[in-house]
């Protein structure tokens, strides 16, 4: 369980984490999705108490984690980039991360088996790919058998194999009545991986709830409608939030309304119909329409920007 | 790459089966932790094995001088003037270098690679592993400075025995000498980190560190104002070096009393480890 009380970060004049408040709870993946820049892993900083908020509070089953008598036992942690020493093996740093708590040297190389490591885990973690770094992490987050992951971007660098054995991994958990929070800036991850889902853009949440209901309340559905009458069709549909679009000629799309009614209308209009196909809009396209205004590093306005800037040095 | 092949059944059979081990974050599990954390590290072995051979070696071709002094009319009465266990901690200012150093990349080395958040993850209260942290250093600083002034005393034994100049245990000044060596090697150490901490970065920690503790009273000595040649004397190998001797010796603005010196060099392990604590707990990692 992870709750967030007006949570708020600012670095100087820029707000990183504007006045954000959840709750995670325990035995589903919550997935934390959000542009790069956004204030994920800001949030996730705060919730480890490694950046202190600058006002509101967090905390981790009950208490701010520093309170923790046993505080890898109650979060594992995989944070951002790779908080490892690269001179050290793999295997020594779980061994430094594993003494602060009396971790067994047997709970170890548990979880060097388990992230797939022994064969490397005596070699310096300073050679390792970047799926391997991921795995040393998701070895670290699991060292103290924690109730609460949380994990920043865990199948950056993983191949394909390494990106399902994450998700079996994170369901696993989340099925153990563990509370499962997943960062990451891929919808289409998020898609197979979450039970529900929280949407920050620019340092607000902008949208959460179950991955199907966000989906849902962004798009409202669409029905797509293939017919020799398009037109006349077209202007009989035209009424109150209605939307009608012709992506192609013979072709509607239809918003706002639903496949009953346009299947309804064109019946009684005596207009044949060659397709009526209700569309729920994927998390893909409700991510964009969500974070659309929250993309703090957009290509078109940098370009837009360097353009003036050069304007103003002539 | 079949030793990359996770296992995800093994997950889900170690997961559910509860965990056996008694997983409670303790004072001595974190000291523990730091230890694993120095030891594993190659750096930590070059930085020893280095600082034990090259005071070894300083203070053997030191030793070795003194032939060519003896031959010399005008150095040869010098030689009388000598106490033997200055010329054995001769090798003094090269175990400060390296030993500087050590201490620096003990934090520098975590803020730098990102290895820091994973020590405040595990120790999130962050005053425990910083006390660890420091206490380790200081046993590894004294046990290597003190292997080698031993290994210095040694080495010299045969050479000033020709100038019957070998330092008797029993003279308080051989142990005012090496153990002052060994006092103002850990407290460098402790300098470092407590700068390293404050800096995070190892090239500005080890610049600052380097020239405060070495460079500064060579450069200042030029400048003849009364008051920076006081200020000079406050420095760490100036300070030092009033230590390190039973008479006076030529490192300048070495002037100060024994325990003005005492606290001095104490001052300089002191105050930027407490600084670098309070500062700790409240800046973000």
């Amino acid at each position: 369980m992870i709750e967030a009380h007006e949570l708020t970060k600012r670095y100087g004049g820029k707000t990183a984490v504007d006045s954000i408040s959840f709750t995670i709870a325990p035995g589903s993946v919550t997935g934390f999705l959000g542009p790069n820049g956004a204030g994920k892993s800001t949030t996730i900083r705060m919730i480890m108490g490694l950046d202190r908020p600058t006002s509101g509070s967090v905390t981790v089953n009950g208490k701010p984690y520093g309170h923790h008598r046993s505080p890898l036992g109650e979060v594992g942690a995989l944070l951002d980039a790779q908080a490892v020493h690269p001179g050290r093996s793999a295997r020594s740093h779980l061994r430094t991360m594993a003494a602060t708590h009396n971790i067994k040297a047997s709970r170890v190389s548990e979880v060097i088996e388990m992230t797939g490591l022994a064969g490397v885990a005596s070699k310096r973690v300073g050679g390792f790919s970047l799926g391997m770094g991921q795995r040393l992490g998701i070895a670290a987050a699991l060292l103290g058998d924690p109730r609460t992951l949380i994990l920043d971007e865990p199948v950056n660098g993983l191949d394909p194999e390494g990106v399902q054995w994450v998700r079996q991994l994170v369901r696993g958990l989340a099925a153990e009545g563990r509370t499962v929070f997943l960062s990451s800036h891929l919808m289409s991850e998020m898609a197979q991986t979450a039970d529900q889902l929280l949407v920050i853009g620019r340092g607000r949440i902008i949208a959460a709830g179950p991955v199907q209901q966000v989906i849902d309340s962004v798009s409202g559905g669409a029905v797509r409608v293939r017919s020799p009458h398009a037109g006349e069709l077209a202007a009989a549909l035209a009424a109150d939030g209605v939307t009608v679009t012709l992506p192609e000629s013979g072709t509607l799309e239809v918003s706002g309304t639903t496949a009953e009614h346009v299947g309804d209308v064109a019946f009684t209009r005596g207009l044949a119909l060659h397709e009526l196909s209700p569309r729920s809009a994927t998390l893909e396209e409700a991510y964009m329409s969500l974070t659309q205004d929250a993309v703090d590093y957009r290509s078109h306005t940098t370009t837009a920007r360097s353009r003036t800037e050069k304007g103003q040095n002539q | 790459m079949s030793t990359l092949t996770a296992d995800p059944t093994a997950t889900t059979r170690a997961a559910t089966s509860p965990s056996t081990a008694e997983v409670n974050s303790t004072l001595a599990g974190i000291m523990r932790g730091e230890w694993i954390k120095l030891l594993s590290l190659r750096s930590t072995w070059w930085a020893l094995t280095s600082t034990a051979a090259l005071m070894t070696l300083a203070s053997l071709a030191y030793a070795m001088s003194l032939d060519t002094m003896a031959e010399d009319p005008v150095t040869a009465p010098g030689i009388e003037q000598m106490h033997g266990a200055e010329i054995v901690a001769s090798g003094f200012p090269f175990g400060m270098l390296i030993i500087a150093v050590m201490g620096a990349l003990s934090i520098t080395g975590e803020y730098s690679t990102g290895m820091i958040r994973s020590t405040f993850a595990a120790v999130p209260t962050r005053l425990p592993v910083f006390a660890a942290k420091a206490l380790t250093l200081v046993v590894l600083a004294a046990a290597v400075a003190l292997v080698s002034v031993i290994l210095s005393y040694l080495v010299t034994m045969a050479q000033l025995s020709q100038y019957d100049l070998v330092p008797a245990l029993a003279d308080p000044g051989t142990w005012r000498v090496l153990g002052g060596s060994v006092y103002c090697l850990t407290a460098a150490a402790l300098f470092s980190l407590g700068l390293g901490t404050l800096l995070r970065s190892t090239a500005a920690t080890v610049t600052v560190a380097l020239t405060v503790l070495l460079l500064l009273p060579g450069i200042l000595s030029f400048v003849t104002l009364d008051w920076v040649q006081t200020i000079v004397s406050y420095l760490p190998l100036p300070a030092s070096s009033t230590l390190l001797t039973t008479g006076t010796t030529d490192v300048p603005g070495a002037n100060l009393s024994t325990y003005t010196s005492l606290v001095v060099v104490a001052a300089y392990a002191v105050v930027p480890i407490v600084t670098a604590a309070v500062a700790l707990r409240r800046r973000d990692a």
